[in-house]
């Protein structure tokens, strides 16, 4: 017995849609698109309930993040957002930017007079000196003026450094600890810089042993959807370090997704990062295939290739990181690769390969092409994650053999600079996530945030891939700036594409899901630099709507 | 000061030969509690009859010895084993073959209870020269022999010895001051050289210092327990690995009448070593008589006791 019928009307609804490009009123029942077009168009299903709450509002496709992690979920929910970048929080909430340290100091402040137990450590995430102004190490002197007694520990977003202050250096008994990663002043103190986990681990053990993986806090799933959500994702990934394969961790999933008014879909990919070989990954995945909701779905596998370019660990072909020459470092073994990827492909799986820099994306393509040669498949839509460094003759051989990728656009706005000063130089920079060329050659390319490495917020990615601006005001690369139209779509149906999901999201079109996002304004008729400002009402995800704020 | 753990880094890249090298160590431990730290169980081939129990993550031995797999996280499983109440006397861990070897061994210093000893890195005689000039890992496996305190070739048995000689002289030659070791007289007594040097004398501390800063490069490792002139009312504790050496004094009191002998040992690579050269630098080291005035001091802190 179908559902009742609900006429949602709109100023003007952009479909996305290949052949119908506009329309007025969308009918929905049972979480599914019945009818596009006008008023008198959706009544032929028969009666109807009109909802007029956003007739004055732009509907749009559900826009999808195509690359985040949930570990950002976990941090809303055990820790304190203290970092240099404008984020909302799962509330909905604008947190401003601590853009220096005195800042820093007074909202820690804040924070420690409403904390009750005096014994409860304080923790903060999203702290980078990098972005602040001045730029100014965060060393135990700064974080003593909070609390001499409670213990701090402040993750900085790259997730590779933490600032401690002195109770935390006391209680972990950092004098013990002979890391070089533990910064020390002249006089051999630690000054509560820690760098690389090496150094970092027995203050988190001591004061921050939530942040170890593996947590099944309902919290995360809630916070890591609502947080996309208040910025108008209707779907969104998590990026494949998460271990839906442990039957805890996979209930704990299901039952905080299965809640009727869990906010956004998540789509994940399977785990072939912490899981160690082949056969395991395999076996994991297809055990997990079809075990997820309507709101939990699996899909593809991801592995990763190299580290990340702002941390130097990327793998980049020849001259290398900018003036020193050096490269980064393999999170696996080519040699691996070469067997591994096939393995992968052979079993029918979609594999989602982090390539950050170029070499690494050299390499994914060179594995797909040998299993290509072994074992040819169609519509695999294996993808590349990041692949900031694509150029024209790597995108014509992914072309070649089917490889799609979803660029990190974001890292124009908040790391254009750094690039160009430290990592890539003028030329590498302003050529970075080509998403002109890819278009142009037909590679299917999204973008993403990458969150918690940069805040998620499809509008904001939409803009960086339509503007390539830094956050300073210079124009990265006019020649890969795609119109605003492109930029919605790889924020719809390409990410929908590379999900395998473009049947049923990405576009609205009679049959599929009823996911829409709800604008203020028309992001196509805007100045395409005032895109990221539109306000984001809501969002639609099955029918059901979910308000922005 | 509570006893550290030494810990012992396994670098090289994919397939040169760290986990064979692994499993002998652990077969032929004797009377060291060895725990060693993989990436994968599945690669690792203990024979079955030394197995005396295995338990989700971990592998006992029969000679108490125990393997265990990283898992995840790498730093959460050494720290476990450091706080064991029955903790290893060793601690081996494998990197993965695409980790820097150096950053690994920065984990060996991230507890309070374990200590970096040294960094081996394994390449394979066969391959190592191409993998060094591959596009992708050439600069990998370059940076992993660079990391060594001590550099293990494997296969030596299946290249023939003139392959062998040029491997090592390219070694030599692409990594100023690696030593080198063959992996097919890998027990201990035969790939190592031990020499130690004993004295019934407190030691001058600046000699000493200055010894162990010139020991010749094929001295692999070097500990002792030692007795200075300006600390002569403790031990100092001596450990020389690879380009590091620490000579620090033990927190527990020794009374002035204490048998208060020095002992060095130092462990070189057979064949390799010059032990002429070592004998040369210690012998300013070992004091010919016990000066008057220490003696003096001797009797007054032991009177003051």
């Amino acid at each position: 017995m179908p559902g009742p019928i609900t006429v949602f009307s709109a100023k003007k609804i952009i479909t996305m849609d290949a052949s119908v490009e506009e329309a007025t009123h969308v009918a929905v029942r049972d979480g599914i698109i019945l009818e596009v077009g006008n008023l008198d168009d959706c009544g032929a299903w028969g009666p109807y309930t009109l909802d007029n709450r956003f007739a004055d509002s732009i509907l749009i496709p559900g826009l999808i993040e195509s690359h985040a992690h949930l570990l950002d979920g976990l941090l809303w929910a055990k820790a304190h957002y203290v970092g240099p970048i404008d984020r909302y929080d799962p509330a909905g909430t604008l947190q401003k930017g601590l853009t220096n340290n005195a800042a820093l100091v007074n909202r820690l402040r804040e924070i420690e007079s409403r904390m009750t137990d005096p014994t409860k450590p304080l923790v903060g995430w999203g702290v980078d000196p990098s972005l602040n102004d001045p730029i100014a190490p965060i060393t135990r002197l700064e974080l003593d003026q909070v609390s001499k007694t409670r213990p701090i520990f402040l993750l900085h977003a790259s997730c590779h450094v933490a600032s401690v202050n002195s109770a935390t250096l006391d209680v972990a008994n950092y004098a013990a600890i002979k890391a070089p990663g533990v910064l020390r002043d002249a006089s051999g103190a630690p000054t509560g810089e820690l760098r690389e986990m090496a150094a970092m681990l027995v203050a988190v053990r001591a004061v921050a042993a939530d942040m170890i993986g593996g947590s099944t806090d309902a919290a995360q799933f809630y916070n890591f959807a609502r947080v996309a959500q208040a910025r108008g994702a209707t779907t969104i990934v998590d990026g494949g370090g998460s271990t839906y394969f442990d039957p805890a961790f996979l209930s704990a999933a299901l039952a905080a997704t299965a809640a009727e008014d869990f906010p956004a879909r998540i789509v994940a990919h399977n785990n072939g990062i912490t899981v160690p070989g082949a056969d395991d990954m395999i076996r994991f995945a297809k055990a997990l295939e079809g075990k997820g909701n309507d709101k939990l779905a699996f899909q593809g596998i991801k592995i990763i290739l190299d580290g990340s370019n702002q941390g130097f660990t990327g793998r980049l072909r020849p001259p290398g990181y900018l003036g020193s020459g050096e490269n980064g470092l393999w999170n696996r073994a080519p040699d691996e690769l070469r067997t591994l990827v096939p393995a992968l492909h052979n079993a029918g799986l979609q594999i989602v390969a982090h390539c950050n820099a170029d070499q690494a994306a050299e390499m994914f393509i060179e594995a797909v092409a040998l299993a290509q040669a072994a074992k040819p498949r169609f519509d695999h839509r294996h993808f590349i994650v990041h692949g900031q460094l694509l150029d024209e003759s790597l995108l014509r051989r992914m072309v070649s053999l089917g490889i799609h990728a979803t660029l990190f656009s974001n890292h124009l706005y908040y790391w254009g600079e750094f690039h160009r000063a430290h990592t890539f130089g003028a030329f590498r920079t302003a050529a970075l996530n080509p998403a002109a060329t890819a278009l142009r050659l037909g590679v299917v390319v999204s973008a993403h945030s990458d969150t918690p490495v940069s805040p998620v917020d499809p509008l904001l990615t939409l803009w960086c891939a339509a503007n390539r601006v830094s956050a300073t005001g210079r124009v990265f690369g006019p020649r890969e700036r795609v119109s605003a139209y492109d930029a919605l779509k790889m924020m719809t149906f390409n990410a929908a594409y590379l999900l395998h999901r473009d049947h049923e999201i990405g576009s609205i079109r009679v049959g599929k899901r009823a996911d829409f996002t709800i604008l203020a304004r028309d992001p196509l008729a805007v100045d395409s630099m005032a895109i990221r400002d539109i306000p984001v009402h809501g969002t639609i995800v099955g029918g059901r709507v979910f308000a922005a704020g | 000061m509570t006893r550290q753990i030494p810990v012992t880094v396994i670098g090289g890249y994919l397939g040169a030969g760290k986990t064979t090298l692994l499993n002998r160590l652990l077969a032929e431990a004797q009377n060291v509690k060895l725990a060693v730290l993989v990436n994968d169980f599945g690669s690792v081939n203990i024979d079955a009859a030394l197995i005396s129990s295995r338990d989700g993550e971990t592998i006992n031995l029969a000679n108490g010895c125990v393997c265990c797999s990283i898992g995840d996280n790498l730093g959460l499983a050494l720290h476990d084993l450091a706080e064991r109440p029955d903790g290893p006397d060793r601690i081996l861990i494998e990197a993965s073959g695409v980790a820097d070897p150096a950053k690994i061994s920065h984990y060996a210093e991230s507890h309070p209870r374990l200590a970096l000893d040294s960094i081996v890195v394994v390449a394979d005689a066969e391959t190592v020269r191409a993998r060094a000039d591959d596009k992708y890992v050439g600069d990998l496996v370059r940076l992993q022999l660079a990391a060594a305190d001590a550099i293990v070739l494997s296969r030596t048995d299946i290249v023939d010895a003139e392959t062998c000689r040029a491997v090592r002289t390219w070694i030599e030659t692409e990594i100023p001051g690696a030593r080198l070791a063959a992996s097919h007289d890998l027990d201990h007594g035969q790939m190592f050289v031990t020499r130690t040097f004993e004295s019934e004398l407190p030691l001058d501390g600046a000699a000493l210092r200055a010894a162990l800063a010139a020991l010749p490069a094929d001295v692999v490792r070097a500990k002792g327990i030692v007795r200075l002139i300006e600390a002569p009312d403790r031990h100092s504790v001596l450990q020389f690995a690879g380009r590091r050496w620490s000579l620090e004094p033990d927190t527990a009191e020794v009374g002035p009448l204490e048998r208060n002998r020095s002992v060095i040992v130092c462990i070189g690579l057979a064949g390799s070593i010059d032990l002429a050269r070592l004998d040369a630098c210690f012998a300013g080291v070992l004091p010919s008589a016990l000066p008057a005035a220490l003696i003096d001091e001797l009797h007054q802190g032991a009177l003051r006791s």
